[in-house]
């Protein structure tokens, strides 16, 4: 038995809303800051933000950016 | 094979080579600077002050936060990202587009400063730098 009309219609509209909210997820995700640094001997450091020395790393990082904006 | 990098350091002529190679290899690339040893700036895609000022203070926030000297580093922000790579003393410091492919440009960067590292160079670098002034 065909789905009724209305009930092809709504899932199609829940399928995008889906879609959209997945989309926006990804987006925050990958948007966030982030700091990763390499030390001699294969150790690697993830740096955050929220710590002093994150801060000035991220503070330099804005000023390269800005002086390639030139 | 002798080093021959150990007798003559690279050019700056040999910098701005690599400079001109890294931006031709990168899409992503915005800028970047290579610094010697002594973390004055060899040659950059722009003016080399500007360049010199920043890229050490990143080297030296990097290092701050590995608690020792950082072989590499990679900070991404809303507005771009940027990488240092060091090799034999010198050190490479690119900013680049947001999502440029972090793999890819840490490998160019790589290979720019080790050709770098190994030019024959007519002579050190302070020197050629002295001559131009």
């Amino acid at each position: 038995m065909p789905p009724k009309p209305h009930r092809a219609i709504l899932d199609r509209v829940s399928g995008y809303a889906d879609e959209a909210s997945a989309y926006l997820r990804r987006r925050r995700l990958t948007r966030r800051p982030f700091a990763r640094i390499g030390a001699p001997g294969g150790r690697a450091i993830a740096c955050d933000a929220e710590t002093e020395l994150g801060r000035e790393l991220f503070l330099a990082a804005s000023r390269v950016l800005d002086v390639a904006r030139g | 094979m002798p080093d021959r990098n150990a007798e003559n350091g690279p050019t700056v002529a040999d910098a701005e080579v690599a400079v001109a190679r890294l931006t031709a290899m990168s899409s992503d690339l915005r800028g970047c600077v290579i610094l010697a040893a002594d973390g004055s700036a060899l040659a950059a895609s722009g003016e080399l002050e500007p360049w010199e000022r920043a890229a050490r203070e990143v080297l030296a926030a990097a290092d701050a936060a590995a608690g020792e000297p950082a072989s590499h580093a990679h900070v991404g922000t809303e507005d771009g990202e940027v990488f240092a790579v060091r090799h034999r003393g010198f050190a490479l410091i690119a900013a680049s587009d947001r999502f440029a492919l972090a793999s890819l440009m840490l490998s160019d960067m790589r290979a720019v400063l080790r050709e770098l590292a190994r030019a024959p160079g007519a002579a050190p670098a302070r020197d050629a730098r002295a001559k131009a002034a």
